[in-house]
């Protein structure tokens, strides 16, 4: 099955470079005549009205700026690492993988009809280099220099081997136009009401409520879009974003739907669709630097007391998938899984090898049920988790059942999201349930390195980016180096089994289940979007810059 | 007039208080900006990209907790309320002036057209105590401002809006209309507002009529409004002038409370139907510790319920001779 998808979306994208080359038909993989037209409708919740502000470098609006208008050079799609050249027509790695050279893409234009060249491309970097509050993805601390070599190319060198930074040096940095930028002073606090870009709308008219984006008809990908306009309400809450996509005021849509089937699918079945694909794993956490959480057995006892399928049935309405030990999100990321070792481990609801490793480990249990070590302390520890997050508490419910029948004592804290993130990020827990707060990435190296790297954590008392429960490992934080080091996949994936192996012995976390990205989207009028059988791009209108890849793949039904 | 003199002075002293509380309650909040941030981006940047942002928002600052304080007191009265971390770099007075319009206009104009009717239905039922009226309405109304707001708003989403297609779904005007001073957007606005003005109205109704058919009851009893019927004048007369004057008195300062709580917005109302105002704005500056925008919002909110209440209070005094005399 996944052999598949990889076929059928390297197949998408090589369609897509033909168009882009001045071929006539584009995308899905469809041959029939596509035509220009047509309004398509977004219905996402934002949580905010809009502030018609579209720069790129400002983290708060620029999900309505970065990949329609202001595109990368390389579209990384973030489902399956597959790269698309984009304003860059070509890249290569040095032998080192420190040196990657992009040679840009010529006949493009910015929208006010000036030509792209190299040199917006340095200046790009230039400018995040000088202000590091507009540099969003931390390039600059993993860049030494960027520059320029003859016409058409451009050189990065890295302070190290740096093959995982391709994704966000790549795939998530904007590039603007020097012509434009040079003059604004302060990049990450400018205000930037007419934004000039090279992707495939512009920006026609914003309203708080409303931003109208117009075909921009001078797109470097020749024929495309095929939309006409696309409009992008605000939506303060799910609930008004909801009814706009039951009722049928809106075409695309990002956010969880509860009862889905009833609500929005079972409105129109035969164009209603939903596909919720995996992105990231919801954790219960352990405080590494607390005794008896310390303890190896007391972790593998835990991860054998958990039933994954009942939190996911119960406390995610099957929306969100049971995760598992490896830490490799399926299927997402199903050709890295290490299968053969996670089989010999077999973790799933198992309360007799759950009290075999505690009694192995000198636990007893107490007249209450609950197990106790020699010295008598209980292992019975708090829990928090975000109380706003109903499906949250409802899984760490089904958690405290299942591990009640093992012995070991559960008290959740569902706290107030300021409070549970400094507590996450201080190391102020015994366990946790949430997901590290990164963004993911194309590969499980992204994900596992943020969780694990101890490099990627900070002392008790102070806030970590990654990595709350203070998991030091050497040969874990080498193998991330080494990945970093080489461009050769099948490397890759053995060192990533390196780091499996690390999840299923240690169980530095559990993986309970998996967030997904919520996507729901209608095929009355509008056809070419993305599903699980061809994932030419992260689907949710929030997943940057793929919006822009599913926006120039839609085209209006006739 | 030292009763005006004692009121403005509790005025003051309850202004300070407010504005020192505003000042340190988000100080003692747990959690920082700098973490709310990392939330917010998803740890996509690292700590020393967080610090630069934090340095350009302005956020950290080491200067004594006093000056702070002083730096604050002088902002607050030259009008400078700094820049929004949640909607950055929009400075928080922009803000404000983009979503009080549309929270004065719903949530005021709903706010004196329930005080009204509700005021004007209490006499009614009072005067005809016992009758239809009065039998069916208080009751009613009352049982309905019970529902909770989201099952209302719902229900008239429901029944207005989806199935008889009367009302739009959401948002104060059309999509793809800019805002303009046309009779055409004007309308739009009107169409748009009149569903969830129409909810605020009859859940906050209740309350105005039964307040008010309560003291109506009280002063009808009352030896002048005898007086006046014995004198022969016309019902009217004295149902407004003789004892709706007087039973007033009461539900006006509650009035004029509520008049400053519309500052405040209506979460609720602005969630369900999606429409612009201070209410969410509010919610979002909390969630995010979005200090600058929190303090101010709060602070218009006591500024705006203080003055109302000294305005109730100067028309109290001129309604009501005996307040003036006492003092």
């Amino acid at each position: 099955m996944r052999g598949k998808h990889v076929v059928i979306s390297t197949l998408a994208a090589i369609a897509l470079l033909a168009g882009a080359c001045g071929g006539g038909t584009t995308g899905g993989g469809n041959n029939t005549q596509k035509k220009v037209g047509g309004v398509l409708t977004i219905v996402n919740e934002s949580g905010a009205n809009w502030q018609c502000d579209f720069n790129p470098y400002n983290g708060s609006v620029n999900g309505q700026a970065f990949g329609i208008i202001y595109e990368p050079l390389v579209y990384d799609n973030l489902l399956n690492d597959q790269k698309t050249p984009w304003l860059a027509s070509a890249y290569e790695w040095s032998s080192d993988s420190k040196q990657l050279t992009f040679t840009i893409r010529s006949g493009v234009t910015w929208s006010d009809g000036q030509p792209f060249t190299a040199e917006d491309v340095v200046f790009t970097f230039a400018t995040l280099a000088q202000h590091p509050d507009a540099d969003l993805q931390s390039d600059w601390t993993v860049l030494q220099s960027v520059i320029q070599q003859g016409d058409d190319k451009v050189v990065f060198t890295f302070k190290q081997a740096a093959v995982p930074n391709f994704y966000q040096i790549a795939g998530q940095t904007a590039i603007v136009p020097k012509h434009i930028w040079s003059t604004i002073k302060d990049p990450a606090s400018a205000v930037v009401r007419q934004p000039v870009g090279t992707g495939p709308f512009t920006m026609g008219a914003c309203t708080p409520q409303n931003i109208t984006y117009k075909r921009n008809a001078n797109y470097w990908q020749k024929g495309l879009p095929y939309l006409d306009e696309v409009h992008y309400p605000a939506y303060l809450d799910n609930d008004p974003a909801n009814r706009d996509l039951a009722v049928g005021n809106g075409q695309w849509g990002g956010q969880f739907i509860p009862n889905i089937d009833t609500y929005y699918v079972g409105r129109d079945k035969a164009n209603n669709h939903y596909w919720f694909p995996p992105i990231q794993n919801i954790n219960v956490w352990f405080n590494l630097k607390k005794s008896p959480l310390d303890n190896k057995a007391v972790r593998q006892a835990i991860a054998y007391g958990i039933d994954r399928g009942a939190v996911s049935q119960k406390g995610e309405f099957g929306y969100e998938p049971p995760g598992n030990q490896t830490g490799v999100l399926s299927p997402t990321f199903d050709s890295w899984i290490d299968k053969s070792q996670a089989d010999k481990y077999g973790y799933k609801l198992d309360a007799a090898k759950a009290a075999s490793i505690l009694d192995g480990a000198g636990f007893k249990k107490g007249s209450d049920g609950i197990y106790a070590d020699s010295s008598g302390h209980r292992l019975s520890f708090s829990i928090i988790n975000i109380a706003g997050y109903t499906d949250w508490v409802a899984s760490v419910q089904v958690i405290q059942d299942n591990l009640k029948q093992v012995g070991i004592e559960i008290k959740p804290q569902n706290l107030e999201s300021t409070a549970y993130f400094d507590k996450l990020f201080t190391g102020n827990f015994e366990l946790a349930y949430g997901s590290v707060n990164t963004s993911p990435g194309p590969s499980p190296y992204y994900e596992l390195r943020n969780t694990l790297d101890s490099r990627a954590t900070a002392p008790i008392g102070q806030t970590a980016a990654g990595n709350y429960g203070r998991y030091s490992n050497s040969a874990v934080d080498s193998a991330f180096d080494q990945y970093g080091a080489t461009t050769d996949q099948a490397k890759q994936h053995d060192l990533i089994k390196q780091v499996q192996a690390a999840m299923l012995e240690d169980v530095p976390v559990i993986p309970v289940t998996e967030g997904v990205a919520w996507y729901q989207y209608s095929t009355k009028d509008f056809a070419g979007w993305p599903t699980k059988d061809d994932p030419f791009a992260a689907p949710a209108p929030w997943n940057l810059p793929d919006w822009e890849v599913t926006l120039i793949h839609l085209y209006k039904k006739s | 007039m030292s009763y005006l003199v004692r009121r403005l002075e509790f005025f003051v002293i309850t202004l300070w208080a407010a504005l020192t509380l505003n000042f340190i309650l988000p100080r003692v909040m747990p959690g920082d900006p700098g973490q709310a941030m990392l939330v917010r981006y998803h740890g996509r940047v690292s700590p020393e990209t967080i610090k630069a942002i934090e340095v350009a928002f302005g956020l950290h600052s080491n200067e004594p907790v006093l000056q702070q304080y002083l730096e604050y007191l002088r902002n607050t009265f030259t009008g400078n309320f700094g820049t929004s971390v949640t909607f950055f770099p929009v400075p928080v007075g922009d803000i404000i002036k983009q979503g009080l319009p549309w929270t004065l206009g719903l949530v005021g104009t709903a706010t004196i057209i329930a005080f009204l009717l509700g005021t004007l239905l209490g006499m009614l039922s009072a005067w005809r105590r016992g009758g239809f009226f009065d039998a069916i309405l208080p009751p009613a109304f009352i049982v309905i401002s019970a529902f909770p707001y989201f099952w209302l708003g719902l229900f008239a989403l429901l029944v207005f809006a989806i199935t008889l297609g009367w009302f739009p779904l959401g948002f104060a005007y059309d999509l793809t209309t800019s805002i303009n001073l046309s009779w055409d957007f004007i309308g739009q606005v009107i169409w748009h507002g009149a569903l969830p003005a129409l909810t605020i109205v009859i859940t906050s109704i209740g309350g105005w009529i039964l307040t008010m058919r309560n003291t109506m009851i009280t002063t009808l009893a009352e030896d002048y409004v005898k007086m006046a019927r014995a004198k022969g004048l016309s019902p009217v007369r004295i149902m407004l002038m003789y004892a709706g004057r007087n039973a007033i008195l009461p539900n006006l300062t509650g009035f004029a409370m509520s008049l400053g709580f519309v500052i405040s917005g209506a979460i609720l109302v602005e969630i369900v139907f999606n429409y612009p105002g201070l209410g969410f704005t509010l919610l979002q500056a909390v969630h995010s510790e979005d200090y600058a925008l929190m303090q101010t919002l709060f602070l218009m909110l006591t500024v705006a319920v203080l003055v109302a209440v000294l305005a109730a209070d100067v028309l109290t005094a001129i309604l009501d001779p005996r307040t003036r005399e006492q003092g």
